[in-house]
């Protein structure tokens, strides 16, 4: 069996120390693998003068080239025939444009067991049927995003009784409906089934804010819960703390906080990170975290902000083993009261979003949104 | 949010609020109480004063503080307000008849007249622009209608109703309505009954206005521009520093901002000491100033790096602490990343009028540095280009009586009317 499968098949998803070894393993497999079937990949570490037999230690990760999601969204760069590949997707495309992403059969199977894993840790998975109430897109072949699958793939957790959608597919394309899904909060608060929902931070926020705004407030049975996925998106500006944010589902929904969940991940990223009850994002074993500076790109100390790499061997088609996010976060070490030794990631935004209009001509277009003059 | 007659109406735009706006403004343009010029001064001189005795200080600190401006700058900006300034303005713009043109020598008669009603639709990145367009529009005479950007901080509407208190007059002369973008039908309504379409905003934007007028109404576009610098050999340190530091403290995101050099060279050789010496002024000026915010810093990184992973084009990066430099191969006029990352291109002064005439209506501002004897014909050469500003290092000074992207507002908001 590859290092990277056995990685994936590891049965305490925290426990980092214990897998470096193995990680370091997959992961010169896997930049093997690329160098030798990818030749824009080989192209890259070529001209930065890196060959995978340099993988030696594990500080050698750090020296590793990565890509930035940026390129994968100018370049769609596989390491396999497409036909290989079971599915095909693409991220969601905030700002515009899209990766284009294939995983093939193996990467997908070492994704499921890391899904087992860590739906067993996390409690995840219920043999009690409920309603599952999805704040994101509706399935539709046309839908090719990461977010669109892994929102459907959350409704096997538990038997479902019933799947709504915030964003309906209609013959016009996806439309907003929170009408529907409040009307089935209420509807479910009455009934003895649990609720689940998911999706977009941002969908769910302001479903929560329109209930309290209306004055309706129910309390949801018991063994509900809300999870959280997919970033703010579009709506960073509206972006609220998250203690507000369990306040305001405990006053509308009755929801108890630690019965809130946050998922991360990235099209480019296929871990999933789930956070503990301290609502901090642990650095599973399948993958590891480097915050780079963000004007030299080197690793940066634990605590300060900086850039997010992250790294797993988990995917074979695509040479997404190191992969450079745009987002700012940073690391922690500190002991964390859920019992968790591994690091834990804070993701603190977006990189280049901030609260500015330009008038230099076309500047509107490289910066998110803003009509400047 | 919606203000009209004077009053604040805090509510979206409905069907009754433009049911009769035509007649309205029809009505207001023949009542005898006609605003003049002198009346607009007046008022916006008592809001310039008001200003000076930090009666708006509340709502402009915090302002000032996010866009990074010194208090000074802002007692600067009141002043373009003042009744010296206004009149100045006037002037420059009018000529010093402004009041009562002179006879032709026929005898016929002109009068100047308000074009009519102005439909503004302002932009969001200079705060209290929207409200300036209107108070040009006054100027002129006109009716003014101002859609508001996405995301306004309601001091234009502030800053109008001020002016409506200080001159009621006024009051029927300014709607400011809190319109989405995406609303064309209320847009279109307002556009139809416009003698003019003033529209702030990049090609996108002026091309929804041509949709929204129809032929024979006016559209008036201050659009997105371009700036860059053009510098000789004979450029002196001081001055290229100026340059590092206005890079620096517009963040390039102006109109007026630098996004790169020109080099009057032919020879790459040139070109990579220059960059080099740049770039040393450049982080001089960033350690000066303090850096920019990480998260664009961040985004440069990522894109000069993903650049070097893709960019086969004879490209070189220089960079660090979060300013750039990049010395490309073509000659090319474009936008830089913002925030303090500069290209440096080489264009021998006899290719300035053909290269640049090609990017007409986007250019603006070029800081020329060069020796004293050489300006005069590369200003001439720039100004042909269509080159609408020529500056030293200091490329986003104003001045009073400055013309708008090579025109005066003023005109373009008046009629003559000849009566014989």
């Amino acid at each position: 069996m590859s290092a990277r499968t056995k990685l994936f098949k590891l049965k305490k998803p925290y426990d980092n120390g214990e897998s470096d070894a193995l990680f370091l393993k997959a992961m010169q497999e896997n930049c093997a693998f690329q160098y030798e079937n990818c030749s824009e990949y080989r192209k890259i570490l070529d001209t930065k003068g890196f060959s995978p037999k340099d993988l030696k230690e594990y500080k050698d990760l750090e020296h590793l080239p990565f890509l930035p999601t940026l390129y994968f969204k100018h370049h769609a760069v596989f390491s396999m025939p497409q036909r290989r590949m079971l599915i095909k997707a693409t991220s969601s495309g905030t700002s515009g444009q899209k990766s284009r992403m294939g995983y093939n059969f193996m990467s997908l199977y070492r994704g499921l067991r890391m899904i087992l894993t860590l739906g067993k840790h996390h409690r995840l998975f219920s043999l009690k049927p409920v309603h599952y109430l999805i704040l994101g897109y509706e399935p539709n072949k046309a839908n090719k995003t990461v977010i669109s699958k892994t929102s459907y793939g959350f409704t096997y957790f538990a038997p479902a009784l019933s799947r709504d959608y915030a964003l309906r597919y209609t013959k016009d394309g996806y439309k907003l409906d929170l009408d529907n899904l409040k009307e089935k909060l209420i509807k479910f608060s009455r009934q003895k089934h649990p609720v689940r929902t998911a999706g977009f931070p941002a969908y769910t926020y302001f479903l929560l804010k329109r209930m309290k705004e209306e004055g309706v407030r129910v309390t949801l049975p018991k063994g509900s819960v809300l999870t959280l996925g997919g970033g703010w998106k579009q709506f960073y500006a509206e972006r609220v703390e998250k203690k507000e944010f369990y306040a305001l589902a405990n006053e509308v929904l009755g929801i108890e906080e630690s019965n809130i969940i946050e998922f991360f991940g990235a099209a480019e990223h296929l871990v999933l990170y789930v956070d503990c009850k301290c609502h901090h994002f642990h650095v599973p074993v399948y993958s590891r975290v480097l915050i780079r500076d963000v004007d030299t790109l080197k690793p940066v100390p634990d605590g300060e902000i900086g850039l997010i790499n992250l790294m797993t061997p988990e995917v074979d088609s695509v040479p997404i083993l190191s992969i450079m996010t745009d987002d700012l976060g940073r690391l922690h070490r500190e002991k964390c009261p859920c019992g968790v030794d591994a690091p834990w990631l804070e993701i603190i935004g977006r990189v280049g979003i901030r609260d500015i209009v330009t008038c230099a001509a076309g500047a509107d277009k490289l910066l998110a949104g803003g009509d400047g003059k | 949010m919606i203000l009209m007659h004077g009053e604040v109406i805090d509510s979206n735009v409905e069907q009754k609020y433009l049911e009769g706006l035509y007649e309205e403004c029809a009505k207001t343009l023949v009542v005898k109480e006609s605003i003049s010029t002198e009346c607009v001064i007046a008022a916006c001189d008592q809001l310039y004063r008001a200003a000076m005795r930090g009666e708006y200080d509340e709502i402009a600190l915090p302002l000032l503080q996010m866009a990074n401006l010194t208090y000074e700058r802002f007692l600067g900006l009141a002043r373009l307000f003042s009744r010296e300034e206004l009149e100045y303005k006037c002037k420059t713009e009018l000529g010093d008849w402004y009041g009562a043109l002179p006879a032709l020598k026929n005898g016929t008669v002109r009068k100047r007249y308000p074009l009519g009603v102005l439909f503004h639709i302002a932009a969001g990145n200079v705060d209290g622009l929207p409200a300036y367009s209107v108070i040009e529009g006054l100027l002129a005479g006109n009716v003014n209608i101002l859609k508001l950007p996405t995301g306004d901080n309601g001091l234009s509407v502030r800053l109008l109703s001020e002016l409506i208190r200080f001159e009621p007059k006024l009051k029927d002369y300014i709607y400011v309505f809190d319109v989405p973008s995406a609303e064309t039908e209320t847009l279109r309504v307002f556009a139809e009954l416009a003698d003019a379409v003033v529209v702030w905003g990049g090609d996108e934007a002026v091309a929804a206005a041509r949709q929204l007028a129809g032929v024979n109404t006016k559209i008036i576009p201050w659009g997105h521009k371009l700036s860059f610098a053009y510098v000789t050999k004979r450029a002196d340190e001081e001055a290229l520093y100026g340059l590092a530091r206005h890079i620096c403290e517009t963040n390039q995101v102006l109109c007026s901002s630098c996004q790169g050099i020109f080099l009057d060279t032919e020879d790459r050789e040139t070109q990579e000491r220059f960059g080099e010496r740049f770039f040393e002024l450049l982080k001089r000026a960033n350690a000066e100033l303090g850096k920019a915010d990480i998260g664009m810093r961040g985004k440069n990184t990522l894109r000069l790096y993903t650049d070097s992973l893709e960019a086969s084009d004879g490209r070189r990066i220089l960079q660090e602490d979060g300013v750039s430099v990049v010395i490309q191969e073509d000659s090319e006029l474009a936008l830089s990343y913002l925030f303090r990352n500069v290209w440096i291109k080489r264009m021998p002064r006899q290719e300035i009028v053909e290269r640049l005439k090609r990017h007409k209506g986007h250019l603006q501002t070029c800081g020329l540095l060069c020796g004293f004897e050489e300006k005069a014909e590369l200003a001439a050469l720039l100004g042909t280009a269509g080159v609408v500003r020529i500056t030293g290092s200091e490329m986003s000074r104003m001045i009073p009586g400055e013309a708008h992207d090579g025109t005066y507002p003023l005109r373009e908001y008046s009629r003559i009317v000849e009566i014989d």
